[in-house]
């Protein structure tokens, strides 16, 4: 067993209400540069709909991600043989227009227009060439033109329904949607890092974070095409890639992701999770109806003294364990089961779980008078509003099972609290419903509280980022003393 | 560190004066001048080698006339001057390269060649002496030499360029050679014999080529091989019997057909256009 930590995160789509406050957070930190002006490290997708870049879920299109291959995994698109064919000419990668060419307007001529019979405008000029644009598609259209048939009807996890069950989702008494914020996952099987052929992507043994070193990036821009989830950028500008770095100068000071801190429905958790690496390989390489159970797997518990002991043996500090204890994504993802891996069948082992929307409220029109389908706010996992096979097609490899058992535990702690602060459901109603889902009310108390009361260190346990250590393994500090510390890098004006 | 660093900067300055002030000064004495860039095709009273004997050439024209033929004498032949191109042909339309000297350099020039008539009064303008071309006896040993000094199989000893890389020449066996300079194959009679080769190599006249071997000059024993190889290619013209293919371009041409064709092939699945392409022709056309 070879123990270690990563960072790793829960996403409750419940909550969200796909404000992008956290893209804007992220893009004025970190991607409001020449050449990274495309780059939405942090964006958010409605779905269905076509995403960011545009189909990014269809590996036919961009080959990301891994294929099983026997035993163990080999990427679908990169690699040793298949980058060195494409190495000058890759033909998988994303063009700029298929995430969006980014423009600004010349407020300028608002102001400086010679007098005219028309109200002067401000035209959109590209942010690459500076030239006037005709814009055709933002990171966000999906969101601004939701469920017309260019964006939510070309959703590729809709290839997986029966045409019926997609025409359904279109009716207006079905029609719904709901918001998909999406970061790098910080993989524990990362496809970037693996086709690197510069060495220049790592996973930062201490957390997990995964990182693309400026300096050594060649700019082959195979990562581009490895990550499954399009989450690694190519600069045109610096000539070198960039992804979501989870804010680590940010972690490394005890405070949380700009897009985690800046959250206005507190939807993100975060918090380390103890892992075995050395069964990666075989979570990898699972059937892939078993994926998402392999992944689970991999996490281990945190309180189990044998694991406490070989963590420890490990190097991992008693702060790192202590966090993992107190870790919310513990919570959700192993001890409660009600998060999922996004797309786990490119089989990169994502460390960012989502807490499925639930959407179960349903309207029809009978006699021309419009109504809710049942009785009450569930009528069973059949009546969601989004069928289980597209849910199940988003977060587990097409297992329906493991979707319908987390929206049964979803509706139970509902229900439950419900019969408890508003009294429309009768006792026996909600503890059959537990019964069914497997939980008792306390579990469901706190899943509840953990979802609705959760204070801002509950969200965001952070473990310390030992950076000391970190140093001492690179250089002896005796040697840099007096030499660092307080003093003058420049030369002052005055004085000296 | 302060003080070091403004006294740099005021010696670079001091430096910069005194360069400013010494270039245009240089300078250079006709000797020189002619040893670099004239002797490899003219003499003063020691009789024709690939150019004309320049003794009595002072008396002969006027200096003006002279600057303009050094200058550029293809530009003089082009204005229509009678006398230029009665030059010009009898020299079997050898071009003279042009000499870009400032008119000091080359009025130095011809107060050299001026000096020199007044030394030693040769005034034979008439009987070139009697070519003694060596080559005609070369080993073959030092034939094949000058042909892998050409083609470059064999290095120079000072590292210059090998021939073919701007020269070409038609012969048996090699392969054609580059077109941004003269072609070769005829250049010995071209030249007037060994003196003529031997004066180009040992001194380039030609910018490009004074440029190329500027501190690379070739050996004795190289010019003396290429010299014996140009007379033999010269003298086999006659019966040989050049081809008008160039088969590295037709080759090069057909093989990058095939590498097209191979990469088209090789990626014939691949992503033509944007994904959204569908998306955005289909909203053009709505509006």
């Amino acid at each position: 067993m070879d123990i270690r930590s990563q960072i790793a995160m829960v996403f409750h789509l419940d909550k969200c209400i796909g404000c992008h406050t956290c893209s804007i957070a992220c893009k004025n930190i970190w991607t409001d540069r020449k050449g990274a002006e495309y780059m939405w490290w942090n964006n958010v997708e409605t779905k269905p709909g076509t995403g960011y870049p545009t189909k990014w879920e269809d590996q036919e299109i961009y080959k990301g991600g891994w294929e099983k291959n026997g035993d163990t995994v080999s990427l679908k698109g990169a690699g040793k043989f298949k980058g060195l064919k494409n190495i000058f000419h890759n033909p998988h990668l994303p063009v700029l227009d298929d995430y969006y060419e980014p423009w600004t307007y010349k407020y300028q001529d608002l102001f400086t227009a010679p007098e005219g019979n028309d109200q002067p405008t401000a035209r959109p000029v590209s942010l690459v060439t500076g030239e006037h644009v005709d814009v055709q598609s933002g990171p966000n259209w999906d969101d601004d033109l939701g469920g017309s048939p260019d964006y939510a009807r070309q959703d590729v996890n809709l290839d997986k329904l029966t045409a019926a069950e997609q025409e359904a989702m279109f009716q207006l008494e079905r029609m719904t949607f709901f918001y998909l914020p999406r970061i790098c996952n910080h993989c524990l099987n990362p496809a970037c890092v693996a086709s690197c052929p510069s060495g220049a992507i790592y996973k930062r043994g201490e957390d997990g974070i995964v990182l693309i070193n400026q300096q050594r990036c060649r700019a082959w821009r195979m990562c581009v095409t490895a990550c499954p989830y399009k989450k690694t950028y190519y600069n045109w500008h610096t000539g070198k890639s960039e992804k979501c770095v989870l804010c680590y100068p940010r972690l490394e000071s005890g405070q949380a992701p700009a897009c985690f801190h800046s959250c206005v429905g507190r939807i993100r958790y975060l918090g380390p999770l103890l892992y075995d690496a050395d069964k990666i390989e075989q979570a990898a390489a699972a059937p892939e109806d078993q994926l998402v159970d392999a992944q689970m797997d991999i996490y281990l518990d945190p309180f189990d003294p044998e694991i406490i002991r070989q963590a420890k043996e490990n190097g991992i500090a008693d702060s790192t364990i202590e966090a993992a204890q107190r870790s919310p994504v513990w919570k959700f993802v192993k001890e409660w089961k009600l998060a999922l891996p996004l797309h786990p069948e490119f089989r990169t082992l994502p460390n960012l779980f989502y807490v499925p929307a639930l959407l179960p409220t349903m309207a029809k029109v009978n006699d021309g008078v419009y109504d809710s389908t049942g009785k009450s706010l569930w009528n069973g996992v059949e009546s969601n509003r989004l069928p289980m096979r597209y849910l199940a097609s988003l977060f587990s490899a097409g297992n329906t099972e493991k979707i319908v058992a987390v929206m049964k535990r979803l509706m139970a702690v509902r229900t439950h609290r419900r019969s408890v602060t508003v009294g429309d459901t009768s006792r026996e109603e909600a503890a059959a419903a537990l019964e069914e889902a497997g939980i008792d009310a306390d579990t469901a108390d706190a899943i509840f509280r953990l979802t609705s009361l959760a204070t801002f260190d509950e969200r965001f346990v952070i473990p310390a980022a030992h950076r000391e250590e970190s140093i001492e393994m690179l250089e002896s500090t005796a040697d840099v003393k007096g030499s660092t510390g307080f003093g003058f890098k420049e030369r002052p004006q005055r004085g000296l | 560190m302060y003080i070091n660093r403004k006294i740099t900067r005021l010696s670079c300055i001091l430096a910069g004066l005194l360069l400013g002030v010494a270039v245009p000064s240089v300078a250079q004495d006709g000797e020189t001048i002619f040893k670099q860039n004239c002797a490899a095709c003219h003499t003063v009273g020691k009789g024709r080698l690939v150019g004309p004997d320049l003794a009595g050439i002072t008396s002969q024209r006027p200096e003006e006339w002279l600057i303009k033929w050094t200058r550029s004498s293809q530009t003089l032949i082009k204005s229509g001057d009678a006398d230029a191109k009665a030059i010009f042909d009898e020299y079997n339309g050898l071009v003279m390269p042009d000499q870009n000297l400032p008119d000091a350099d080359i009025k130095a020039i011809f107060a050299f060649v001026a000096s020199k008539e007044a030394a030693a009064p040769a005034a034979t303008s008439a009987p070139a002496e009697p070519a003694t071309n060596a080559s005609n006896h070369a080993m073959p040993e030092e034939i094949a030499q000058g042909r892998n000094i050409f083609v470059g199989s064999q290095r120079l000893i000072n590292g210059g360029p090998s021939c073919i890389s701007c020269h070409n020449i038609s012969y048996k066996g090699i392969i054609p050679g580059g077109l941004l300079a003269k072609d070769l194959t005829t250049v010995y009679s071209r030249f007037g014999g060994d003196a003529g080769i031997q004066g180009i190599l040992g001194a380039p006249p030609f910018p490009a080529m004074t440029e190329a071997y500027k501190n690379k000059p070739m050996t004795e024993k190289e010019i003396a091989n290429l010299t014996a190889f140009f007379n033999k290619v010269d003298k086999d013209k006659a019966g040989q019997q050049v081809s008008a293919q160039n088969p590295l371009l037709y080759g090069g041409a057909a093989g990058f057909v095939v590498l097209i064709l191979l990469y088209s092939l090789i990626w014939v699945k691949r992503k033509r256009f944007t994904v959204k392409r569908d998306i955005y022709l289909r909203q053009l056309k709505s509006i």
